[in-house]
């Protein structure tokens, strides 16, 4: 495979899977927005925007924090490089020059989702068509996502799997990052209104709400959703699931051993010690701290990747 | 005038018949219906073809419903004809790079190869394997009667349009699958499989593998053919590179992969030759792989086409192609030239200047309908206009009377009316000769125009080639 092909669909995913996140989080500040809040709803508004990494950018474009502007920089803005609508339209880019090495359902799902969004773009929308447009981006990520499932078990499609893994990984650690307060075990607040509405918005914007309950008995606490999140490995937004997977597709690669086993190396101790290690200790250690060094140890796998397999 | 369908006003051809009735039973819903699902399949497939403007990026060229049909007698005519010239041509690169007989033989002046930009001298005295320098030839043909055909030009470098000739049969067997029951169609679907044959035969001396490794080079999602590009190496599995992904290391070229280095042996390649190597040919040029000519020179791999072969279907060399024929071959062309008034020869140029309302101009290095002259359609004031430009450079032009292309009936607002048509089959050079069993068929789309380029308003056709 050329090295071009592998990283044009290492992107690809990270880009699918980037517009789902955004999609996630745009549900999330609207679902917020119709509830009362003490402190008013324009601090999720700017949570949403720090969750997406979007925050610097809309500062310099706007001086108002405001719902509309908000929708529109994380959903259309051309400005905007992880906009919905920016990653759409690279990923089909990408996928333009790498058709031949997926299937032609996969090239459909991409290029339609883009002559849709283009559609999109051109009318203007409203604010109370945000629910229809979240779905919408999800239901096209998922076409997407089903269509890999006819691919040959290549090393493209390894590729393809490790891009969505690494930008899953970082979402979903920067999430937590920006939320991880929430996590921290204060009695105080337990039960309380705040509490468990900053719980569901961390939950729903990595599409486990319901999920949790299923997962775990009983009271909802902050350690649950902590371990839910963080070491859950039936989770699939979880920190250790996406770990497990970015080595599971790794390690399937065929192609240079010796530059797997290389980028493995780095992996490895993070690996076991997020199937070993209790919440407990994470929190005692400090959940930001460890989170912080997830996010780092991520970004260098990423360049690892990078750099021995796309250059 | 000649028309496919009409034998006279009220008689349909026999091989039109069942196409007769079919489009007396389609309502314009029925019409309306199948063109938008066509173009919605277009745009989902991504055919489309790059555009500079600002705002659409992306168009879709206007699809007829009805299919041209050839009956299997007609076709095997075309079919030796073309197989004809493309052996012809290929022998003419041959000779012109080495001997130089047909110059020696005062057929054509050497003035005419040897000034021209396209003949390219590194070539000189290099003859590419079985002597192919051309292995996918596009003929440009028209038809002005029931027996009567006139090559308009040849395309010897990278003809393209041959992805539209397969995705416009796989559209119409998708919307009107009794069509292909009620009629005998000769498939066309094992083209890419022979294209890619066609190339394996043509590996490069040093190759010692029976299964050479042969990719595509596309400039780019750029170029406009790039839908083209990505479908062909789909459809044969070949890896579509850029030339960044190409490297020359000794004796031989490489692709980057994701496990290192990997030899190729046969480039199909869909750039000019300007941007083949920066150290042979445009030193300027920012895409190209250095020392690839070297490496092509020794053996080591095969560009298809070779560098120079667009000397070929030059303009001016059109002329002499059944002199070609002639000399190389011994056999009489099956199909006819059109008359070509060269404007560099004074007696010619008289003659065209004072024919110019009659005959059509062409520049000779021009292309996609643009910068040409149709005099019988044209105002007074543009008559006068080339016949400035005519006057400043006479080597710049061709002049050609006005071929009464035949007619095809096209659907125009859900109504059938007669729109003129050209056809483009595609013959591959390898170890075999061969024509594909259909072609492109462009329809001028406005009323009463010549002009069947897509980028002025020409839209294509499915084309039928009936089994015997």
């Amino acid at each position: 495979m050329l090295s071009r092909t592998a990283e044009y669909l290492y992107w690809i995913s990270r880009y699918m899977e980037r517009a789902e996140t955004n999609a996630r989080l745009l549900d999330v500040g609207y679902r917020m927005s119709l509830f009362p809040n003490p402190n008013g709803y324009n601090n999720e508004w700017e949570s949403v925007l720090a969750a997406a990494g979007a925050i610097q950018g809309y500062k310099n474009k706007y001086n108002i924090i405001e719902q509309k502007k908000v929708e529109d920089y994380l959903f259309f803005d051309e400005d905007n490089p992880s906009s919905v609508y920016n990653c759409i339209l690279n990923a089909r880019n990408n996928a333009l020059v790498v058709r031949t090495s997926f299937t032609p359902e996969s090239w459909l799902a991409i290029n339609k989702t883009y002559q849709e969004i283009l559609k999109l773009k051109n009318n203007n929308f409203n604010a109370s068509d945000l629910p229809n447009l979240t779905e919408w981006t999800i239901e096209q990520v998922n076409l997407f996502r089903g269509s890999l499932s006819s691919l040959l078990r290549n090393d493209g499609y390894n590729f393809l799997y490790l891009g969505l893994f690494v930008e899953r990984a970082d979402n979903s650690a920067r999430l937590l990052d920006v939320k991880y307060f929430v996590l921290l075990p204060k009695p105080q607040y337990i039960g309380g209104n705040i509490d468990n509405m900053q719980w569901s918005i961390l939950l729903r914007s990595l599409s486990s709400f319901n999920a949790f309950r299923w997962a775990y008995d009983g009271n909802v606490t902050s350690t649950k959703i902590a371990d839910f999140l963080v070491l859950n490995s039936d989770c699939p937004r979880s920190l250790s699931f996406c770990i497990q997977n970015i080595v599971k597709h790794l390690t399937n690669l065929t192609c240079s051993p010796e530059k797997v086993s290389k980028i493995y190396n780095t992996l490895k101790d993070l690996n076991t010690k997020i199937q070993e290690e209790k919440i407990e200790s994470i929190v005692d250690f400090g959940l930001h701290e460890f989170v912080t060094q997830f996010i780092n140890k991520i970004s260098s796998v990423d360049s690892d990747i990078q750099k021995e397999f796309f250059n | 005038m000649f028309n496919e369908m009409y034998q006279s006003e009220s008689l349909i051809r026999n091989h039109y018949n069942n196409i007769n009735e079919w489009l007396e039973k389609m309502t314009a819903k029925m019409i309306n219906e199948k063109n938008a699902e066509a173009e919605t399949h277009f745009r989902n497939i991504g055919i489309t073809f790059s555009t500079n403007s600002e705002t659409i990026r992306e168009r879709i060229i206007p699809f007829d419903l009805i299919p041209r049909i050839f009956t299997f007698s007609e076709w095997s005519k075309l079919e030796k004809g073309v197989i004809q010239r493309a052996k012809a041509l290929n022998a003419f690169l041959a000779d012109i790079y080495n001997q130089g007989e047909i110059i020696k033989a005062n057929i054509i002046p050497k003035e005419l190869i040897f000034k021209k930009k396209s003949y390219e001298v590194s070539m000189f005295g290099f003859t590419p394997p079985r002597s192919i320098y051309s292995p996918i030839v596009g003929i440009d043909l028209v038809r002005t009667n029931h027996n009567e055909y006139f090559v308009l030009e040849d395309n010897c470098r990278t003809p393209s349009g041959v992805s539209y000739m397969l995705e416009n049969r796989e559209i119409m067997m998708r919307m009107f699958p009794d069509l292909f029951h009620t009629n005998r169609v000769t498939p066309i679907d094992d083209y890419p499989t022979r294209l890619l044959q066609t190339l394996m035969s043509l590996a490069p001396i040093k190759c010692n593998t029976s299964e050479p490794v042969c990719v595509l080079l596309t400039p780019g999602p750029l170029n406009s053919a790039y839908y083209e590009h990505s479908f062909l190496s789909d459809q044969m599995g070949i890896e579509m590179v850029e030339s960044t992904d190409l490297f020359v290391e000794g004796e031989f070229l490489y692709m980057k992969t994701v496990d290192g280095p990997k030899k190729v042996d046969v480039v199909y390649r869909r750039i000019d030759d300007d941007f083949l190597d920066p150290l042979c040919f445009n030193p300027n040029s920012v895409i190209g792989i250095p020392g690839i000519m070297d490496v092509y020179r020794t053996g080591g791999v095969n560009i298809c086409s070779a560098p120079g072969a667009g000397i070929a279907d030059d303009k001016a060399i059109y002329i002499y192609v059944p002199e070609m024929i002639k000399f190389y071959l011994g056999e009489q062309p099956i199909l006819e030239n059109v008359q070509t008034w060269s404007c560099d020869k004074d007696d010619d140029l008289n003659y065209v200047l004072d024919n110019l309302s009659n005959l059509v101009v062409k520049e000779v290095d021009g292309s996609g309908g643009y910068g040409m002259l149709i005099g019988p359609k044209s105002s007074k004031s543009s008559i006068e206009e080339f016949r400035r430009k005519l006057s400043a450079n006479p080597r710049g032009y061709i002049a050609q009377p006005l071929l009464d292309l035949s007619f095809s009936p096209t659907l125009i607002k859900n109504q059938v009316e007669g729109r003129r048509v050209d056809l483009r089959p595609f013959c591959l050079m390898g170890e075999n000769a061969q024509l594909s069993s259909g072609g492109l068929t462009r329809v001028a789309m406005n009323e009463g125009s010549f002009v069947v380029n897509s980028s002025q308003g020409g839209g294509v056709k499915d084309t039928w080639v009936l089994a015997e």
